[in-house]
C-alpha cells in the first residue's frame, strides 16, 4: 500500500513515519525497560539461584533449575494452587463474556434511565480493586459459603463426578465475586456494538431475516473482535487480582525462611508460563471462531 | 410483539419506532435489569454500612448486611489516632493528592501517545513491542519488587518524590486497552486529516484523543485508584515520613490497631476502608459520564 508510488512515497518518507512514530513511544520504551523489562530479567536470574539478602547486598548461588523442579514436584501446595486457578479462570471467563454481552446487549437498547444502568454495571471498576474488594473479602462477602453448606446444594455437589464438584461448587460460591469483573468488559462490547452500522440490520431485514438470524449472522460476528480483548482482559484481571490464591502463596513465600526469593521467582515464572498456555489457547479458540465468524 | 422485542435486543434498531420517553412495553428491561444492578451496588453499600457498624455487628455470625445500630465511633476512634501522629494528617493527603494528579495525567499522557505509534504508525519494531507488553502484562507484580528495588536505588530515586510515579508511567494494561481502541479508528479518517496538512501531533490531539475519550476516562479512572490506593511506594522506597502516602498512613493505623486491641482494629479499618473508597467513588461519577455519553457520538463506524 505504501509503495505504490515509488517516487513520492520513498524511503526517506517511511524512515521519517517511523522516526515520527519512535518519537511517540520513546518515553514509553524508557519507563518499561527501566521499571518492568529490566526487573523482569533479573527475576528470572534470581530464579535460577539461592538468592540470600545480606547486609552488604544480594549474595546469589546458582541452582540451574532446582527453584523450579521444586516448585512442581516437592511443593504440596503450589500445583494444587495452580490447578485451582486454571480451573477457576476457566469457568470464570465464559460467564464474564456471555454476562457482559447480555449486558451490553441490553444497555444498547434505548429505555428511559437507560445512563444510570450504564453507570451502575461499570460500577465494578472501582470495587474489584482498592480498599473495598479488601474490606469485603475480609467480611466474607465475596462468597456465600452458606450455599456450600446447604444440605440440599450439599447433596446436589455430592452426586456429581469429581471432576466436576470443584468448578461448580466454585461457580455457586464466588458467582457475585465473578460478575463483579465485568465492568470494564460491558464497557467494550457496548463500544464495538454502536459501531456497527445499522444499514446492515435494514438490508438483513428487507432480505428476510429474522431477528434471531440477525443476532447469529451480524451481532455476535462483529463482536468477536471485542470478545478477543475482553477474554485477555478478564484472564489477566482475573490472575492479577490481589485476593487470588496462587499470587497470595508466592507473596508469602518470598518473604518466608525456606521460601526465599529466588523461589518466589521461579515460582512466578511457572505461573507466568501457566498464565500464558491459557492465554495462547484461549487466544487461539477465539480467533479460529472470529475466522469462521467473519466467512 | 415479542418479535419486535427480541429484534431491539439483539441490537436490530429501528430509529423514530423507538420510544423516546418511558413507555409500558419498557418494563421488562427493567425487571431483569433492576434485580442486577442491586447486585452491583450491593458492595457500594456495604462498605457504607459496615463503617458505622459497631463492633458487636462487625463480627456477628452470620455476617448481616445493613448495620442495625449505627455509630460514629469507628471514625471518632480514627481520627483520635490522627491527632496522635508525628506528621499532621494533612502533610499525608496533600502528598496523596499531588501524587495521584501527576500520575494519572502523565501515565495517561505516556500510554495514549505509545497506543498511536503502535496502533496508526508503521515502524520496524512495533509489533515486537507490542507482543512484549502483552508479555509483561501476564506477569505478577510483586515477582519484580526486588529487583525494581535495585533499579530505583541505582537511579538515585529512593526517597524522593518521583519514586511515587515513575515506575508506574509505563503501564501494560493502559496501553493494551488504549491501543486496541485507537485500532478501531479508521485510518481513512487520519489519512484525511493528514491530507488537510496536519502534523503527527495535531493528529494524535485533536483528531485520536477526543475518538477515544471512552477509553482515556476509563484508563483513568484504573489509575487513580492504583494511585490513590498505593500504599506500597511508601512502604518499600520511602523512608522520610513526609513522603508518604495517605494510603500507607491509614494503613499503619488499622494495621498497628489490630495488633494491639483487634476489635477497635476492625471498627477503625471499616471507617478507613470507607474513608479511602470515596475519592474512588466521586472519580467514577465524575468520569463515568465521559465514558458512557461520548461513545454513542464518537464519529465511528
Amino acid at each position: 500500500m505504501t509503495n505504490s508510488n515509488p517516487f513520492r512515497r520513498g524511503v526517506s518518507l517511511r524512515v521519517r513515519e517511523a522516526l515520527h512514530g519512535y518519537g511517540f513511544i520513546v518515553v514509553w520504551i524508557l519507563g518499561f525497560s527501566l521499571f518492568t523489562f529490566l526487573p523482569l530479567i533479573e527475576t528470572f536470574r534470581y530464579s535460577l539461584h539461592q538468592v540470600t539478602v545480606t547486609a552488604e547486598g544480594i549474595d546469589l548461588d546458582f541452582l540451574a533449575w532446582a527453584n523450579y523442579t521444586r516448585a512442581l514436584f516437592t511443593d504440596p501446595n503450589f500445583v494444587e494452587l495452580l490447578i485451582g486457578y486454571l480451573i477457576e479462570t476457566l469457568v470464570s471467563v465464559p460467564i464474564v463474556l456471555i454476562f457482559s454481552m447480555i449486558i451490553a446487549l441490553f444497555l444498547n437498547l434505548d429505555f428511559k434511565l437507560k445512563g444510570l444502568f450504564r453507570t451502575i454495571f461499570f460500577l465494578p471498576v472501582v470495587i474489584t480493586s482498592g480498599p473495598v474488594i479488601k474490606e469485603l473479602t475480609a467480611q466474607g462477602a465475596t462468597s456465600a459459603p452458606g450455599i456450600a453448606n446447604n444440605p440440599v446444594v450439599a447433596e446436589f455437589l455430592l452426586g456429581l463426578p469429581r471432576a466436576l464438584r470443584n468448578p461448580v461448587e466454585y461457580l455457586l460460591t464466588s458467582f457475585i465475586l465473578i460478575l463483579w469483573f465485568s465492568g470494564v468488559q460491558i464497557l467494550i462490547y457496548l463500544a464495538s456494538l454502536q459501531k456497527v452500522d445499522k444499514s446492515i440490520y435494514e438490508a438483513a431485514a428487507i432480505d428476510g431475516a429474522s431477528a434471531w438470524e440477525s443476532y447469529w449472522k451480524i451481532t455476535l460476528p462483529s463482536l468477536s473482535a471485542a470478545t478477543i480483548v475482553n477474554a485477555i482482559y478478564t484472564i489477566i484481571t482475573l490472575s492479577h487480582f490481589s485476593e487470588n490464591k496462587v499470587i497470595q502463596y508466592i507473596y508469602a513465600q518470598t518473604y518466608n525462611v525456606h521460601g526465599g526469593i529466588g523461589y518466589a521467582s521461579a515460582m512466578a515464572f511457572i505461573y507466568f508460563g501457566v498464565m500464558s498456555l491459557l492465554l495462547g489457547i484461549v487466544y487461539l479458540f477465539l480467533t479460529r471462531w472470529a475466522k469462521k465468524e467473519s466467512n | 410483539m415479542k418479535r419486535n422485542w427480541f429484534r431491539r435486543f439483539t441490537g436490530v434498531r429501528n430509529r423514530g419506532i423507538n420510544p423516546q420517553g418511558f413507555h409500558v412495553s419498557q418494563i421488562k428491561f427493567y425487571l431483569l435489569l433492576l434485580p442486577l444492578a442491586v447486585f452491583m451496588l450491593l458492595p457500594v453499600v456495604f462498605i457504607v454500612s459496615s463503617a458505622f457498624k459497631p463492633p458487636d455487628e462487625l463480627y456477628a455470625y452470620p455476617p448481616r448486611f445493613f448495620v442495625i445500630h449505627p455509630t460514629f465511633k469507628n471514625f471518632t476512634d480514627l481520627f483520635s489516632k490522627f491527632s496522635n501522629s508525628g506528621v499532621p494528617v494533612s502533610r499525608y493527603l496533600f502528598n496523596s493528592i499531588v501524587i495521584t494528579l501527576v500520575a494519572v495525567a502523565a501515565s495517561i499522557l505516556v500510554s495514549s501517545t505509545a497506543a498511536y505509534a503502535l496502533s496508526k504508525k508503521r515502524f520496524r519494531l512495533k509489533q515486537t513491542l507490542f507482543a512484549v507488553n502483552t508479555v509483561a502484562l501476564m506477569f505478577v507484580p510483586i515477582a519484580v519488587t526486588i529487583p525494581r528495588f535495585l533499579v530505583i536505588e541505582r537511579l538515585n530515586l529512593l526517597d524522593t518524590f518521583w519514586v511515587h510515579i515513575l515506575p508506574g508511567l509505563a503501564m501494560p494494561v493502559g496501553l493494551f486497552l488504549l491501543k486496541q481502541f485507537m485500532d478501531s479508528i479508521p485510518n481513512e479518517v487520519i489519512e484525511a486529516a493528514q491530507i488537510d496538512g496536519a502534523s503527527d501531533l495535531q493528529i494524535y490531539w485533536r483528531i485520536v484523543l477526543p475518538m477515544i475519550r471512552p477509553a482515556i476516562a476509563t484508563i483513568a479512572i484504573l489509575t487513580f485508584q492504583a494511585a490513590w490506593n498505593n500504599a506500597e511506594t511508601s512502604t518499600l522506597y520511602i523512608n522520610a515520613e513526609s513522603l508518604k502516602t495517605f494510603a500507607f498512613y491509614l494503613g499503619t493505623l488499622t494495621t498497628g490497631a489490630t495488633g494491639a486491641n483487634a476489635v477497635a482494629g476492625q471498627g477503625i479499618a471499616a471507617a478507613a476502608a470507607l474513608i479511602m473508597f470515596l475519592p474512588n467513588l466521586v472519580v467514577f461519577i465524575f468520569l463515568q459520564s465521559q465514558v458512557m455519553s461520548t461513545m454513542s457520538h464518537s464519529g465511528l463506524k
